[in-house]
């Protein structure tokens, strides 16, 4: 094998090494949820949560913290749409943002993670 | 039996070595923002570009065929490219990811350009290789 090679070789294993390193549960206990809205975390690829209550009838503040490398969002969806009523930032972590989401009517509706469809779940809005 | 590399003047020798070097770093930047993206489909395109640099600077045998492994670096980088236009995610990771991908397809073009000859010298080589093959197999 030539020098090269084995250089090329070396660059692959190390950053694979560098993601596994990265992509692990940060930990720590969940943020509280700013008054008057929610929070959800996002760790190991999945939200910590599969059901997300919020108020209906009024605008809400949606704390989202990333707890890791992989990047993330939470958007909602109305159930069996695929036209978002809300697209929060995506962004890596580890790091929050908390989203101004508009007012929903009271209702079942969904999110996820846009870019991780896969990382979804049910969000509630109710008086 | 014909080859599908021709043979590089040692002039060019530097400037090639250069351009395969920017190729593997490029394909290895994008395949490492892959890994972190994370999920089956980002890994799995994560270990194509990995794959790929590898047969880039990989000796022995496929050297002959190299051109095959520079038109499907370019293939794979411009579906992946296309598939983030169609579903995928706009932001800032993303964008510069796609940069680097461009950047690949640019420098692979360029190897492709350099070392292979152009679209019509590779089309010509191919059919002559593909021409032996059928030609040994009878």
């Amino acid at each position: 094998m030539t020098r090269r090679a084995r250089i090329v070789i070396g660059l692959v294993a190390a950053a694979a090494i560098a993601t596994g390193c990265a992509s692990g549960n940060a930990g720590g206990p969940a943020p509280s949820a700013p008054a008057g809205g929610a929070v959800i975390t996002a760790s190991g690829l999945a939200f910590d949560r599969r059901e997300l209550d919020v108020p209906a009838g009024r605008a809400f503040p949606l704390l989202f913290e990333n707890r890791e490398l992989s990047p993330h969002n939470v958007a909602i969806y109305p159930v069996g749409s695929d036209v978002a009523l809300f697209v929060g930032e995506t962004f890596s972590g580890t790091s929050a943002r908390t989203y101004q989401v508009s007012s929903l009517a009271a209702g079942t509706y969904r999110f996820r993670c846009d870019v991780h469809p896969d990382m979804s779940g049910t969000l509630i809005a109710q008086s | 039996m014909a080859t599908l590399t021709r043979s590089v003047h040692p002039h060019s020798r530097l400037v090639t070595d250069l351009v395969r070097a920017l190729i593997v770093t490029l394909a290895l930047a994008t395949a490492a923002i892959h890994l972190v993206l994370g999920g089956l489909l980002f890994t799995l395109n994560a270990v194509g570009y990995a794959g790929l640099a590898i047969l880039m600077v990989l000796p022995g045998p496929i050297g002959r065929v190299r051109v095959l492994v520079r038109l499907a670096t370019i293939a794979f980088t411009a579906t992946t490219i296309a598939g983030w236009l169609l579903f995928g995610v706009r932001f800032s990771l993303a964008y510069l990811d796609k940069t680097i991908e461009l950047a690949l397809i640019a420098a692979v073009s360029l190897e492709l350009w350099r070392v292979d000859g152009g679209p019509l010298v590779i089309a010509r080589r191919a059919r002559r290789v593909v021409g032996d093959v059928l030609g040994g197999a009878r």
